[in-house]
């Protein structure tokens, strides 16, 4: 009997507590003062990376973050599992295809002009759903000391001297989201004959891009196919210098896809306002300067510099992509498991 | 009267066994409909999909080269769990190997690190480290102690007479191994090996890092990258059915009753086998068992921390330590509250409600963790302030390790001899009261087993509690996560290794050996 009553203890005292921690649901209304209001973040960008920016919005407005980490395709999955119930008040992504979905599903509410405005078209959504926050450029690193001679399109990478010596992610967002560029720039028929193309030379499939350019670091691989931050990463994390470079194909090349990570407000958030305001901080010349500095990202912002040592964007030559289109990953998958890649 | 164990009148079977307590018939049923949450939730989003859907899914030519993966990968991996598990069980029990009790404890604590960081660990180590073969590598020494403490706790079981008997009237060792330990260990081990089973069918991480496409990780690519949720349903709901085909082939292999024990008076443990020199073979076996399973991972973790030297940020980590060890406590004890009416019924009231009620939770059991998940998400979100808060995360932690709960505290019941209720009931004490005075006190060694079991488990826990942990509730599991996600594996270190060793103390309560009841209840984590 007395081991009964006290597992119904511990259940009761557990339920009390959650019932005591429960958060304040008031909806804030409109011209109310934001401070001491209570936001609700779903962060697809890492704690590491955008963390300060939340502390220093928070002693700045006096809005309280609750923050909710996690992947980002995950994070929309459980968003469109929420639903109207969904305790979120804006989604932050590290790519453009999650947001697509979430947008797709009219969970997200159109952006006032006012921070539409702030932004450049081609980074967000058309109906107005999410903005981007930073860019962020498909490169290739590579080994320095083996490569001497760097491919100027991503069809050299065809060349049977590359055989075994190329790194990609097959399964990784970034790498599907080129794909689907890929697709929506050269038509099914190209981008698959490239895609066979690659896998014929028999390229090694890693799970994430910072283990593509661990792997160039240790020797494994020549050349992979990344996002361009990823050598920053790996660099920090493996504490000093790596042997590992970006390069960028020819202008205009597919290779050098920008994608976006992107924030959206729900039409379900209780502070939409507070929400709007954390976007506009983001958006700032103050923040886009310092995810540049810190992360080593592009700025959204035509007038903020490039990252240190990396070309700007018109030196880049970014192919033109609509962004909302790569959430539609399913026909890319389904090419990546025809050339056998996935 | 005196009612055997097994016996049942015609008359009984009929009405599904013997009558059972109202009370426990509700409960359990509560119970069993908690659980089933999350099938319900894959039905009701495979049904929306509509059948011309469903049946492209089910029809692509992925589907069939997944499931010779899955199911290979289960088959070798249970395989292999099997011979480490039996041979390093009858090395340490029946041999006169130097210090069996070490090797016991490094042939457990395998159990207390998760796979993921296993498989990071060997990764680091061998950079080209992937594929099928590797995955085989990995699962079967992260498994192998289910089958070790399973097999350990039969050969503990079985009475030295039996054996001496056997000899005596002329049959060779290896025939007294077929005829007289076979057949008393083969339900433990055969029950054990299902759990290893359906653990591969719902394992993730060894998995994804080592990109084995099994049904689990086709789940979690379909979910990530199209967000198409009904044909992830279907993807799992196959993977549903290979472990409705698991369960059943095991439930015709197993053979008899559980607790199929001899006699109450205490069992003398068996004479052990005098290997010569070959003892010191055999504990370089297990040394390299041990060296694969638990050194490399530590190693590692411990290589990464110092080469970054990554300063540790101490609050951080007590914080992540005490989230773990709350959340896996109060997610054992509600599995233990949940698991008590079932386990009450499978042991005492078999029938069809209790094989219905044994079927449904293992195989909710080899369900991903992330269905599991969404499918609380799905039912939480509508719960107001209960979503993402501890007590729904305990909850889905209670939900995805029922299996094992319910498990121990069936074999430890059924260990409780009926003529003891007889007898309560002849003092005038009716069911419900002979439940708590006589059952649950003689059991209670086990329950603590299978509360130990569903902790260690809970620790490590990773999918599930990414959707539904309250905001900002950061275990070490979580921990772990982020900072891999963004490369830092040295930073990700010191949560690993505190991961590791907290989840190493339930995992060596487990194992140890000098404690009274445990050579019994430790064959409880098994079905």
């Amino acid at each position: 009997m007395r081991k009964y009553l006290g597992l119904a203890t511990v259940a009761a005292l557990i339920l009390s507590a959650a019932a005591c921690g429960s958060e304040n649901n008031q909806r804030v209304s409109e011209g109310e003062s934001l401070s001491g209001t209570e936001l609700t973040v779903y962060s697809g960008r890492s704690e590491e990376f955008i963390g300060p920016f939340f502390a220093d919005f928070e002693s700045a407005t006096g809005i309280n973050l609750n923050v909710r980490y996690g992947d980002s395709a995950e994070l929309a999955a459980q968003l469109l599992e929420e639903g109207n119930n969904s305790p979120a008040d804006i989604f932050i992504s590290q790519d453009a295809g999650s947001l697509g979905a979430v947008a797709e599903s009219g969970m997200l509410t159109t952006l006032d002009a006012e921070i539409l405005n702030l932004a450049p078209t081609e980074y967000q959504a058309k109906s107005g759903a999410w903005v981007g926050l930073t860019a962020r450029a498909r490169v290739f690193a590579y080994d320095p000391v083996k490569v001497t001679e760097l491919p100027d399109s991503i069809d050299d990478l065809l060349d049977p001297k590359w055989n075994g010596k190329i790194g990609i992610a097959p399964t990784n967002a970034s790498f599907q989201a080129f794909v689907t560029a890929l697709r929506q720039l050269r038509g099914e028929v190209a981008a698959e004959s490239w895609l066979a193309g690659i896998a014929a030379n028999n390229p090694v499939a890693y799970e994430k891009n910072s283990m593509i350019v661990e792997a160039i670091n240790a020797g494994e691989i020549e050349l992979g196919l990344v996002n361009h931050y990823y050598i920053y990463e790996v660099a920090e994390a493996l504490g000093g210098e790596i042997n590992v470079k970006n390069g960028f194909f020819a202008v205009g090349d597919p290779g050098n896809l920008i994608n976006v990570s992107g924030a959206g407000i729900l039409n379900t958030a209780r502070n939409s306002a507070g929400a709007a305001e954390l976007i506009k901080y983001l958006l700032s010349n103050e923040s886009q300067n310092r995810f540049v500095s810190d992360t080593n990202e592009y700025s959204i912002l035509l007038e903020v510099p490039s990252p240190q040592g990396l070309p700007t964007f018109a030196d880049i030559g970014t192919p033109v992509v609509d962004l909302d289109a790569l959430k539609d990953v399913r026909l890319t998958q389904e090419m990546l498991v025809r050339v056998g890649l996935l | 009267m005196s009612i055997t164990k097994n016996a049942v009148t015609p008359s009984q079977k009929m009405a599904g066994g013997i009558a059972v307590p109202r009370m426990l018939q509700i409960s359990a049923l509560f119970v069993l409909f908690l659980a089933s949450i999350p099938l319900g939730y894959l039905l009701l989003r495979a049904i929306a999909s509509g059948f011309a859907a469903a049946s492209a899914v089910l029809l692509r030519e992925k589907t069939v080269s997944t499931l010779i993966t899955t199911v290979g990968l289960a088959i070798l991996v249970a395989l292999f769990s099997a011979m480490i598990g039996i041979s390093s069980a009858w090395l340490i029990q029946r041999t006169n190997l130097p210090s069996p009790g070490l090797f016991l404890v490094l042939g457990t604590l395998a159990l207390a690190v998760p796979s993921y960081v296993s498989t990071y660990a060997w990764i680091a180590l061998i950079p080209s480290f992937a594929g099928f073969a590797a995955a085989v590598f990995i699962l079967s020494l992260t498994t192998a102690p289910y089958v070790l403490l399973a097999a350990l706790a039969s050969l503990r079981r079985i009475d030295a007479t039996q054996e001496e008997s056997a000899r005596a009237s002329g049959l060779t060792a290896s025939q007294v191994a077929r005829r007289v330990i076979w057949p008393q260990s083969r339900p433990a081990i055969f029950a054990s090996l299902l759990l290893v089973m359906l653990y591969v069918l719902s394992d993730f991480g060894a998995v994804s890092l080592l990109r084995v496409d099994t049904f689990t990780r086709v789940v979690h690519t379909m979910y990530k990258a199209t967000f198409d949720r009904s044909a992830a349903a279907v993807v799992a709901l196959i993977l549903v059915l290979l472990a409705a085909i698991l369960i059943y082939v095991e439930y015709k292999a197993r053979g008899s009753a559980v607790a199929a024990k001899s006699g109450l008076g205490s069992i003398r443990s068996a004479t052990r086998i005098d290997l010569g020199f070959k003892k010191y073979l055999a504990a370089s076996y297990l040394l390299i068992i041990a060296i694969a399973s638990l050194g490399v991972p530590i190693y590692v973790l411990i290589t990464r921390f110092v080469s970054v030297a990554a300063e540790i940020n101490v609050s951080n980590l007590v914080s992540a330590t005490i989230a773990t060890v709350s959340a896996a406590l109060s997610g054992a004890l509600l599995a233990m509250l949940f698991a008590i009416p079932l386990g009450i019924l499978a042991a005492r009231y078999s029938g069809r409600l209790s094989r219905y009620a044994e079927f449904g939770i293992l195989l909710t059991h080899a369900l991903p963790g992330v269905v599991i998940g969404l499918a609380l998400v799905a039912l939480g979100s509508r719960l107001g302030f209960l979503y993402q808060s501890l007590p729904l995360l305990a909850f889905s932690y209670a939900v995805l390790f029922l299996a094992k709960a319910v498990g121990s505290i069936r074999t430890s019941i059924a260990r409780v001899p009926r003529v003891y209720d007889d007898i309560s009931r002849s003092l005038g004490n009716n069911n419900w009261q002979t439940i708590r005075k006589i059952t649950i006190p003689i059991a209670a060694p086990g329950v603590i087993t299978g509360f130990l079991l569903v902790l260690l488990t809970a620790m490590k826990e990773l999918p599930a509690t990414l959707m539904l942990r309250p905001t900002g509730f950061d275990t070490l599991a979580i921990e772990i996560w982020t900072q891999t996600s963004i490369s830092q594996y040295g930073q990700a270190a010191p949560y690993a290794l505190i991961l590791v060793l907290v989840a190493a103390t339930p995992t060596y309560l487990l194992s140890r050996p000098d404690r009274a009841q445990s050579s019994e209840s430790r064959e409880n984590m098994t079905l």
